[in-house]
């Protein structure tokens, strides 16, 4: 490609990704009046939509909900995850079934699992709680979590683990001292990925919280549609609370993202 | 003496088969996980399906395969199926177009390429219900920045609902779904980018005149089974698409952008008869399992064919 095309598309690639969210942003700052004409820029800076939009919804419990369950649920899915995968890739238990099987699971909609799983939680006494959410998000990428582990695991050398096993380093050890701390800036990725995939999670949500004291943000979000016609600069406002959370975290650990999402493309 | 040489034979063996227990033991949680979470749920729901269910009292009483002859014979049940695969399938060719050609325009960055990358992720990191509001913003017939820009330059003379009318509709899940997902597939093309072997360009560009020759006949022929491998996960993941058109167009106007899980939750949720979304969740899951099937065939060949 000729040099003199590169600036022109990469602006307008980066126009089209970027400008919805530069768009919202700006819908925040618009009182009532602008936003009715569809012009890009506030006239005046309308600053009171702030704190009407945490007024009018419990945002602060939802972005609090949001921070329990997917922090927690990430945490879950690593504590599962780092050592089954460990095992299941260095022993190659269970030839290739078992990973085809863990793999494919991920192939089924969600939906799939949504009425069993509600039953269960439900017999359990854990629907409309803090745990049932963390139980479920835990498990429900445990699959992504495996794909993303195990090529990080395959590049980690089997040497150093076989020298600690001939000196009669006990499994655990080994796990604990020797393939965590190499494996860390896999296990960070894959923590950040399972994260942002638990806190962008609607469908289990919606069924699972059922109140203000359990409900994400991406439920309490949906709740603005009732009244939407009124309240475009709140909605605007509430959107970018929830988004901010993870693109502070994305920026800050850019390098464990990018090197995660990108982990298995090469296979 | 000869005790200690057979102890010491022994002994990696038998720490090995040690070993190999605690793997096992290892494993558990993660394939009990599985369970719980997959397994589990594909037995729950076929019991779910040969039974009258309701949210309230599964199980109430044996229904054979009424429910699958009730799921077939409901047109809206199997328009969303196709409706589905429709968007799954447009969206996965779009993305994998645009999320191809910025990765190529991002592997020719000269300057700045990591910021490029950090701005590119937005969309992907927006939640799909933050995503489906942005888009709603822009749409809208009121203040809505395309009806503005569209009528400033005389395109339109009134404004128009684009989420109002069938195809534009669906056109519109269509687009926000590529705006989202395109960046994924352009990091992982990138990355899959990054592992070729840059000598052959090197060589190529000598005694080839034009890019899109190196592209077609080099590049594109080496990259494919990544490629087919990303095509056949965002295929996957545009089957599950859910909260963007819950808040985007709820299914609507009419059934024009109703997929199969919104249909299936609209029939537990409203109608409250989970026998009937048990059936229809397993005849959705198949229909997606089937769609995977030729592009995993394609990316086999396609890996042999390299080799």
């Amino acid at each position: 490609m000729k040099r003199r095309y590169y600036v022109p598309l990469i602006v307008v690639v980066l126009a089209f990704f970027t400008f919805p969210v530069v768009f919202m942003a700006l819908v925040s700052l618009k009182g009532q009046a602008d936003i009715s004409t569809g012009d890009v820029f506030p006239t005046v800076l309308f600053w009171q939509n702030y704190p009407a939009a945490f007024e009018s919804v419990a945002l602060a419990k939802y972005l609090r909900n949001s921070a329990i369950v997917a922090t927690c649920g990430a945490a879950l899915t690593l504590i599962i995850a780092v050592p089954a995968t460990h095992a299941i890739v260095r022993f190659g238990l269970g030839k290739a079934w078992l990973p085809a099987t863990i793999l494919g699971t991920y192939v089924a909609p969600p939906i799939v699992a949504l009425f069993p799983l509600f039953f269960l939680l439900k017999s359990l006494g854990l629907v409309n709680t803090h745990l049932g959410m963390i139980i479920v998000y835990g498990v429900m990428n445990l699959p992504v979590a495996f794909w993303l582990l195990s090529s990080f695991i395959r590049r980690l050398p089997a040497e150093i683990e076989e020298a600690a096993k001939v000196d009669g380093i006990s499994y655990l050890r080994t796990l604990r001292s020797i393939v965590i701390p190499l494996l860390m800036p896999g296990i960070a990725s894959t923590g950040i990925i399972c994260l942002i995939l638990s806190y962008n999670e609607f469908l289990f949500a919606s069924f699972l919280a059922r109140s203000e004291d359990t409900q994400t943000v991406p439920i309490g979000l949906s709740l603005f549609q009732g009244d939407r016609q009124l309240r475009f600069g709140q909605i605007a406002v509430a959107s970018l609370a929830a988004m901010l959370p993870i693109y502070l975290l994305a920026v800050f650990f850019q390098r464990w993202l990018v090197g995660g999402l990108t982990s298995g493309a090469g296979k | 003496m000869p005790n200690a040489v057979s102890e010491l034979k022994a002994a990696p063996r038998k720490s090995l088969r040690a070993g190999r227990h605690i793997a096992w033991l290892a494993a558990m949680p993660m394939i009990m996980g599985i369970g719980v979470f997959a397994l589990y749920p594909f037995a729950y729901l076929i019991a779910l399906a040969v039974t009258d269910s309701s949210l309230a009292r599964p199980f109430q009483e044996w229904a054979g395969f009424a429910n699958f002859a009730d799921a077939l014979s409901d047109e809206l049940f199997v328009g969303s199926v196709w409706r589905s695969a429709l968007l799954a399938l447009l969206s996965t060719a779009t993305a994998m177009v645009l999320g191809t050609a910025v990765a190529l325009l991002l592997d020719k960055a000269v300057r700045g390429r990591d910021l490029i990358r950090t701005l590119i992720l937005l969309p992907l990191l927006t939640p799909p219900v933050t995503a489906a509001i942005m888009w709603q913003l822009i749409l809208m017939p009121q203040g809505g920045w395309l009806n503005a820009v569209l009528m400033d330059l005389s395109v339109i003379s009134s404004p128009v609902s684009f989420l109002g009318h069938p195809t534009s509709a669906f056109a519109s899940v269509l687009m926000v779904d590529v705006w989202q997902w395109s960046p994924f597939v352009a990091l992982m093309v990138y990355a899959a980018l990054q592992t070729l072997p840059g000598e052959v360009f090197e060589a190529s560009r000598l005694d080839v005149r034009s890019n899109w020759t190196v592209f077609r006949f080099i590049t594109l022929p080496m990259l494919l089974p990544a490629l087919l491998g990303i095509a056949v996960l965002k295929l996957v993941i545009s089957f599950k698409v859910f909260d963007l058109i819950f808040v985007l167009t709820a299914g609507g106007p009419g059934q024009a952008t109703t997929v199969s899980s919104f249909y299936i939750y609209r029939v537990a949720i409203q109608q409250f008869d989970i026998g009937l979304a048990a059936a229809q969740t397993l005849l959705f899951a198949v229909v997606v399992g089937l769609a995977t099937v030729p592009f995993t065939i394609a990316h086999d060949k396609s890996e042999e064919k390299l080799s």
